[in-house]
């Protein structure tokens, strides 16, 4: 197992799962936020910050994790009520319609929430609906090794990803 | 007059014995490194009989910085370290696909046309369902604007010290290939040229036990063996042993000339050089 840091983000990847801490370049002058990509299967090169690119390449039974930050205006907001990133995720919180991107036989969930003062959005997909109850305890181990530390002040400002 | 020229001659016997002395201890020092099997040349002239040297010449080991095992992992765990962006990145070595890892450094002269190379050749040379992964040391060690500057955003590029020491690099630039399907390494060396590295990708995917995916390769990397195939699945003393069998059989024994090369042309077959690069890294 090994863990990587990058903008106040920490996790522990599992050997065998692979991960990505990354932030886009600025477009526009408009700021941008870490995005974090966590897989038990190769990530390709170009994913989507939301998977588009990984989602269709991922088996049966693997797991695939996004965790998207915005911007700190978004803190205060009825969408990111939610206190703390949820950790122990549920089979029956994963149904096929909530995927972003519909693929078949996957199915997905999506969380928005405030950890450490910072606006995420958790996107989990399984890559079997039907083999949810083995596969979310799997996911749930996974996002036990995410931590979040607060982002310095350098760092907050307008704009949006 | 005579006290000037009595003065100059002794000047000149002193500095010819200085000079007589120097010599010597020269000599002294060539013929220790020949009894310790570090010379260069031809070992046949044993030491003269009676000097502390005319002991039986042992083998010792000529090592540059620390050293390295004994017997090399065949391992090859999974990467974890830094973009030269400063993201985050882990990399599963055991997913299928072979990757192709590739020790680079920013400030080695040969590791400037591999920089190039690679990137540009990534696409067309290297097989598709090869996976390339460039690895530097970590930002503590290295300059993460220069890695970007030569990575250019072509190939994957990974930072990471750990990987340095967990592949047991002994310099740049290094290769490994790692066989997905079992997170090994089958093939890993020195190469000079993108050829060789080309010529390692191949003679290690065909060396391997029971086809693709399911062994390791016995012939080292970067260097083509014309003989016989090479036997595989053998651990490090087999390989020793077989590797000693090979050569006795074809006449190369203790004290062969061969072993001993005189220059270093005598050691490495001559390779295209790769654009670019000017000397060894």
């Amino acid at each position: 197992m090994g863990v990587i840091r990058s903008h106040g983000i920490e996790m522990a990847v599992p050997a065998g799962c692979e991960a990505r801490i990354f932030r886009r370049p600025p477009v526009a002058g408009a700021a941008t936020y870490p995005v974090v990509h966590l897989a038990t299967f190769p990530l390709p090169g170009d994913v989507g910050d939301f998977g588009n690119g990984a989602v269709q390449v991922m088996g049966g039974n693997d797991v695939f994790v996004v965790l998207f930050e915005y911007g700190p205006e978004s803190v205060g907001q009825a969408l990111f009520a939610r206190q703390g990133m949820p950790r122990a995720l549920a089979p029956s919180d994963f149904q096929p319609y909530r995927l972003r991107q519909g693929v078949g036989g996957r199915s997905g969930t999506q969380w928005f929430f405030v950890e450490a003062g910072r606006p995420f959005s958790l996107y989990a997909v399984l890559g079997s609906h039907a083999r949810r109850a083995t596969l979310v305890p799997r996911l749930n181990g996974l996002l036990a090794g995410i931590a979040v530390q607060p982002a310095p002040p350098a760092t907050l400002g307008g704009g949006w990803n | 007059m005579v006290a000037l020229m009595v003065v100059v001659v002794a000047a000149v016997a002193l500095l010819g014995v200085l000079v007589t002395g120097l010599l010597r201890s020269h000599a002294d020092i060539l013929s220790a490194l020949h009894a310790l099997g570090a010379g260069v040349g031809d070992p046949s002239r044993e030491p003269e009989a009676g000097s502390p040297l005319s002991t039986p010449a042992r083998p010792v080991p000529v090592s540059f910085g620390p050293p390295l095992p004994a017997e090399r992992s065949s391992t090859a765990p999974d990467l974890a370290g830094v973009t030269p962006g400063g993201d985050a990145v882990a990399l599963a070595m055991g997913t299928g696909a072979d990757t192709l890892l590739a020790f680079l450094s920013s400030g080695c002269t040969t590791c400037e046309g591999f920089w190039s190379a690679l990137g540009s050749a990534h696409g067309s040379l290297l097989p598709a369902d090869l996976r390339l992964v460039v690895v530097t040391k970590g930002p503590e060690l290295e300059s993460p604007p220069a890695v970007r500057a030569l990575a250019k955003g072509a190939v994957e590029v990974v930072m990471s010290t750990s990987a340095w020491v967990d592949y047991e690099v002994p310099g740049s630039p290094f290769f490994a290939l790692v066989d997905g399907t079992r997170a090994a390494r089958i093939g890993e060396g020195f190469a000079g040229s993108l050829e060789q590295v080309l010529g390692l990708v191949a003679q290690a995917r065909r060396d391997r036990v029971g086809g693709p995916g399911s062994g390791r390769a016995a012939t080292p990397a970067g260097r083509g063996s014309p003989g016989p195939p090479a036997v595989t699945g053998l651990t490090g003393p087999e390989r020793e042993r077989d590797n000693d069998e090979r050569l006795l059989a074809a006449g190369i024994g203790p004290g062969h000339p061969s072993l001993y090369p005189a220059k270093l042309g005598d050691v490495l077959a001559p390779t295209v050089p790769v654009a670019g690069a000017s000397g060894e890294g």
